[in-house]
């Protein structure tokens, strides 16, 4: 159930491709899919125009399974299933529940050829939602165990089972939520409080109300602890008469079974938005200090280009005072040349470290004998 | 903005302009070594009192400073679960790319959600004050994404259920 179509994309591929071959193939194919689904599809060489595709798929309940594995009322679903293209083959092929024999020469040519081989991959979703289907069918037949409602427990992946109670008047579908990290939970929270809020306003009056609990529904009561162990919760579907009525009954069932697929699906997602809206951020958060880095070099440029200017006003000095200047370096040099000792910056030093003090008396200066 | 905010926002630019006066100094304890004082605190003479503003009490931040570095470091407020969880989530990201912000630290300081460092060496390659109002802005923008977050993530659930009702009618 990982993909809310009903049909197997996989299994529609292959069975296309055989469709379109201009010359029959030979093909043995096994498939599995999320939820413990097999297939086998098989076509041999000696009987080229007949394709066997085998399906074992787990019972959404124990208590549907009989000796060869579906009950009547999914073998009659499975049967309207393009029943002029495939066939059902007795017995099955061993290690799987149904078996049926599909002959492309009986397909229709055109769009009716994808839509029917389209019907044929979505076999599996038939035999899934028939349970179920059978179950809501019987709203209003009371079954009740030393007095009580008995909870049915459908087991689709061994990790995510959901009860269907059988009550007056009503069905209930409770969905026991798990998830794995916390976060995930407070984000499938969110949503279960949304439908809550959305299921109860007057504009959906016609949708069966839903309810969520941290805690397990008082009709759970007696089922086995690790199936009420929960951290995301309960959410409960009321599933009236008037919601499984003709055409309703279809879209009904493949809502509940697909709502842990939904929810999942909701939480993965919003879990990729929140990370796409944060590197969003970041790029603006970052813009920031970037724009303050970039500035203080700009600053820093300017101060050059300010010197630069400053040295191209000294070339721009008249003829006559660049001779000056220049007479006046050379008679520099010829001063220092002139000197016996020549140490930079030592005329500088002189002047300032090694003046000898004057001393001046009054007295005068007297030798002494 | 809210007037709380304005004055918890002022309070903590005033603050940091007052605090940031960093200057190189090297290290007292090991010669050739010059790190920021705040964190490794190897001198008391050289750290000040740290100061602490808080609008409430589960928003709050701490300015710590010392010679030649400041830390900052800031509690964003969480009223709810979805709010707490889109914070660490947020605050986590924006940690794992503390590069990408020169002055933001890997690891935020006990008790705080987030923790700036600025050495003189930042003060110095980027100005003062752009600093300051990239601190002051950073946590006016925390708070407007993590309630915008919250408000997407509601809006996105509402729109799903609607969705997931619409097949049973």
């Amino acid at each position: 159930m990982a993909c809310f179509e009903r049909a197997s994309p996989a299994l529609k591929d292959i069975l296309l491709k055989q469709y379109r071959a201009e010359k029959p193939m030979e093909i043995d194919h096994h498939l599995y899919e999320f939820g413990s689904v097999e297939y086998h599809i098989q076509t041999s060489a000696s009987d080229p125009y007949h394709t066997y595709l085998s399906i074992s798929t787990p019972l959404l309940s124990q208590g549907a399974l009989l000796s060869h594995g579906l009950s009547h009322y999914t073998i009659e679903m499975v049967k309207g299933v393009s029943s002029d293209v495939m066939e059902i083959v007795e017995p099955a092929k061993e290690g799987y529940q149904l078996t049926l024999s599909i002959n492309f020469d009986k397909i229709p040519r055109g769009k009716d050829a994808v839509k029917a081989i389209t019907e044929i991959s979505s076999v599996q979703a038939v035999i899934l939602s028939s349970q179920l289907k059978e179950m809501l069918q019987n709203v209003n037949s009371q079954v009740t165990f030393q007095g009580m409602y008995k909870p049915i427990k459908l087991v689709y992946h061994p990790r995510e089972p959901f009860f269907v109670i059988r009550q007056p008047q009503k069905i209930i579908a409770v969905f026991p939520m798990r998830f794995k990290e916390n976060s995930d939970v407070i984000i499938a929270t969110a949503f279960f409080q949304e439908l809550m809020d959305v299921g109860s306003s007057q504009e959906w009056a016609k949708v069966p109300p839903c309810t969520w609990s941290p805690i397990p529904p008082p009709e759970l009561r007696g089922e086995l602890f690790e199936d009420l162990s929960t951290n995301g919760g309960f959410v409960s579907f009321e599933i009236s008469s008037h919601h499984v009525e003709g055409k309703r009954l279809d879209k009904t069932v493949w809502s509940l079974l697909n709502f842990y697929a939904y929810v999942k699906y909701h939480v993965k997602c919003t879990r990729g938005f929140i990370q796409r809206r944060m590197r969003k951020r970041l790029e603006s958060l970052v813009e920031v200090l970037q724009k303050a880095s970039s500035e203080e070099k700009k600053l820093f440029e300017k101060d050059q280009d300010g010197g630069w200017k400053y040295i191209r006003k000294l070339v721009s000095l008249s003829k006559s005072k660049i001779f000056k200047r220049r007479y006046v370096n050379l008679s520099r040099k010829i001063k220092r040349l002139r000197f016996r000792i020549k140490i930079h910056g030592f005329g500088r030093f002189r002047r300032r470290w090694l003046r000898f003090p004057k001393f001046s008396s009054s007295r005068g200066y007297t030798k002494l004998d | 903005m809210a007037n709380t905010l304005r004055l918890y926002l002022t309070c903590i630019r005033n603050t940091l302009e007052a605090a940031m006066c960093l200057q190189n100094f090297p290290c007292q304890e090991v010669e050739r070594h010059n790190k920021p004082e705040v964190e490794l605190k190897t001198s008391t003479e050289l750290l000040l009192n740290p100061v602490l503003i808080c609008r409430n009490e589960a928003e709050k931040c701490l300015i710590e400073t010392s010679i030649n570095s400041l830390r900052i470091s800031l509690k964003v407020k969480q009223s709810d679960e979805l709010e707490n969880i889109l914070t660490k989530k947020f605050l986590r990201f924006l940690s794992m790319r503390a590069e990408a912000f020169q002055v933001l630290r890997r690891k935020p300081v006990q008790g705080y959600d987030i923790s700036f460092l600025i050495t003189n060496y930042h003060c110095e390659e980027m100005q003062k004050q752009k600093l300051i109002d990239f601190i002051v802005q950073f946590m006016e923008d925390i708070d407007k994404e993590i309630s915008e977050l919250k408000m997407s993530v509601n809006t996105r659930g509402r729109l799903v259920a609607t969705e997931f009702l619409k097949q049973f009618i």
